[in-house]
């Protein structure tokens, strides 16, 4: 049974039937419930006592009001108008108000009391006249005129306005809710499917399921097969790039090995940067595409004594580095790309200023590591463009900037990897300070 | 002394060539091979005093290679990787490569690499590879992937001069060495051209070591030198 609900499940149908089936179902359901009521209504009876009274008044109304010639009939009927009871003449049957329900239940009371009215063409119904719920109707004359009469007080617990509003709420409400779940179950894998393209280029593949309308089962198929293509393509381009950039150190390695057998000393310390220029280019190249390390797992690290050992790096080679915050700051964090990450900024400061300090401030839910310098910082229009890979700010002064303009990048990308950010803003007392935000867990 | 022989093995020949010459215009003698097998057939000739490995070899895998080369014999192995990577730097160490040069490497480089691993001599090497941790104050030192850990298993960077001074320091843990020494000492690692005198070194590895309001346990000796003062576990 199950089974074979399934295979009539799996079987996609389309949207605009699936839409169909929906209002066809809350039309249905509302239909139903609306027969219900009214059903319900017309099974409503007075209690014995009142039915009878009323039955007795009709009978001996009616004889009264007939035995009248025409005109004497409406001031007979207003004669007959109790405190209970107003009685009216009329020639014709007005059109009782549509949404009056008639009550069948009431009527069989009173003609069981007084079978003499079967034959009178008894009409009772259910009226509310401002907010009073009362029994109105009518019986035939034996002319064809019509007497009308309706109770003066509200019959007891005969207030079925709140019932019926509430009655016709409940369904209405029932149908709101359930007409909007099955809307937004149908919706629902277009929603992933919004989410899972939201998330394409950021991290690995991942397949939608594909389940839903039958139009979007399609659109389902067509993005998870353009998603794998891109990443194949993307996957292709990486493993090209990395593999050219590991075969260039090869020739990189002869080349140098070269160089140090030039005499002319000028001539082979050239030949030395542009190798070192190269070498650089591959590296930055390789670290942006990942293609020199395997993905790499968190560790708990000590960052304040990363930072120290940058700066303390930085001295050894003769510059002017300092480190200031904390003597120890630990996080779970990947080593090998945060480490690549602070010394990319470090060396970029150490390449256009002549000090730089490296700061540490642990906060409550973030660490901040501000490295700043004294160089001449970036022009604030640029400031968002210098994060784009392969995009370098020296053209103008000459290409004095190793890499490919993937230092800061490559920084972004490591940084976004642990879920922090990078900053970049020019200090007012001149220079460039690089923010590394990243978040302590907890 | 003779001078050493370099089994040098590296696919491409060019390369190959041109690190031969170097390394021989440097005073040692070289035999090139171009593959594994080669490579075994050079050992058959005779004793070798160092062996120069390519890790990208076609056939066996370099990181295959070392590891039968190690299993088989006991000389020093130097790897040689166009690879920049950390992970290949950490398993070649790891699986007893004495230390790990990355290509494109210059003849001084080369040079100085291959002479520091030689003067290191077999006993050092062998407790070096060995006793590949050291344990002291809740501090440990992985020797093979020159790592420090404090006691809540965090990483602790240090630069290479002072990751060497900290590992001669523990080589005598507990006794004082002289200034002087320690400076010989943390030289032997080459290609780290740190002009920065002992004290300097010391005062940082002090600042790093801290932990919680401790102290780092290294010691001055007034006029003599420093000191280790907790004993350390070899494992």
């Amino acid at each position: 049974m199950i089974g074979g609900e399934r295979a009539l499940l799996s079987r996609p149908v389309g949207l605009i039937g699936q839409i169909v089936a929906i209002l066809l179902l809350t039309l249905v359901i509302e239909f139903g419930v609306s027969t219900l009521l009214y059903e319900r209504a017309s099974q409503f009876s007075v209690r014995d006592d009142e039915a009878n009274r009323l039955a007795e008044h009709l009978v001996i109304s009616r004889r009264l009001v007939a035995e009248r010639p025409a005109a004497e009939r409406p001031a007979m009927a207003a004669e007959l108008t109790t405190e209970r009871y107003i009685l009216r003449w009329d020639r014709t049957l007005p059109v009782p108000p549509r949404i009056a329900p008639s009550l069948d239940g009431m009527r069989d009371q009173i003609i069981a009391w007084e079978p003499a009215l079967a034959r009178t063409d008894l009409r009772l119904n259910l009226t509310s006249p401002g907010r009073r719920q009362v029994v109105a109707g009518a019986l035939a004359l034996p002319d064809g005129s019509w007497l009308h009469f309706r109770t003066v007080a509200p019959l007891a617990h005969l207030n079925l306005a709140v019932e019926r509003v509430l009655l016709a709420l409940v369904p209405a409400v029932a149908l709101m809710v359930i007409g909007g779940a099955l809307v937004r179950r149908t919706l629902q894998p277009l929603r992933e499917l919004a989410a899972a393209a939201d998330r394409v280029g950021r991290g690995g593949e991942e397949r939608v399921r594909e389940e839903g309308a039958g139009e979007v089962v399609r659109v389902i198929r067509a993005f998870n097969r353009m998603q794998a293509r891109i990443h194949r393509l993307i996957d292709d381009r990486t493993q090209a790039l990395a593999a050219v950039g590991h075969d260039l150190r090869t020739p990189l390695a002869r080349l140098r090995l070269r160089a140090d057998g030039v005499a002319d000393a000028p001539a082979r310390d050239a030949i030395e940067a542009d190798i070192a220029e190269m070498e650089a280019m591959v590296g930055s190249l390789l670290a942006y595409l990942g293609g020199d390390s395997d993905p790499e797992t968190a560790m708990r690290i000590d960052v304040a004594v990363l930072c120290a050992t940058l700066a303390d790096d930085a001295q050894d080679r003769g510059r002017d580095a300092e480190y200031h915050g904390p003597d120890h700051c630990e996080l779970v964090v990947r080593p090998i790309g945060l480490k690549r990450a602070l010394t990319n900024l470090v060396d970029n400061a150490l390449h256009h200023a002549d000090r730089v300090s490296v700061t540490l401030s642990p906060g409550r839910d973030e660490v901040a590591i501000l490295v700043e310098d004294d160089g001449p910082g970036i022009p604030d229009a640029d400031l968002a463009a210098v994060l784009e890979p392969f995009v370098r700010l020296d053209q103008a002064r000459g290409r004095d900037t190793v890499g490919f303009g993937l230092g800061l990048p490559i920084v972004t990308r490591a940084v976004e990897a642990e879920g922090g950010r990078l900053e970049l803003a020019n200090r007012a007392e001149g220079g460039l300070r690089a923010t590394v935000v990243l978040p302590t867990p907890g | 002394m003779t001078s050493p022989t370099i089994l040098l093995v590296e696919d491409d020949p060019a390369l190959r060539t041109l690190t031969a010459r170097a390394l021989q215009e440097n005073g040692f003698v070289v035999r090139p091979a171009g593959a594994a097998p080669e490579m075994w057939q050079a050992l058959e000739r005779g004793p070798v005093d160092l062996v120069l490995l390519d890790i990208m070899l076609p056939g066996t895998s370099g990181i295959d290679l070392c590891r039968a080369l190690r299993q088989k014999h006991d000389m020093p192995i130097i790897f040689v990787s166009a690879k920049g990577s950390e992970t290949d730097r950490v398993v070649g160490l790891e699986l007893g490569a004495d230390d790990y040069i990355a290509k494109p490497f210059g003849t001084r480089e080369l040079v100085a690499r291959v002479r520091a691993v030689l003067r290191r001599g077999t006993l050092d090497r062998q407790t070096a590879r060995e006793a590949g941790e050291l344990a002291f104050d809740g501090w440990t030192v992985n020797i093979p992937r020159r790592e420090l850990k404090s006691a809540s298993g965090a990483i602790v960077e240090l630069t290479g001069a002072e990751f060497d001074l900290l590992v001669a320091l523990l080589d005598h843990a507990q006794r004082v060495i002289a200034r002087e020494r320690l400076i010989e000492l943390s030289r032997t690692r080459l290609g780290d051209s740190s002009d920065r005198s002992v004290d300097v070194l010391i005062s940082r590895l002090r600042r790093k070591l801290s932990s919680a309001g401790r102290d780092a346990p290294i010691v001055t000796v007034r006029g003599v030198g420093y000191m280790v003062n907790v004993p350390v576990e070899r494992r």
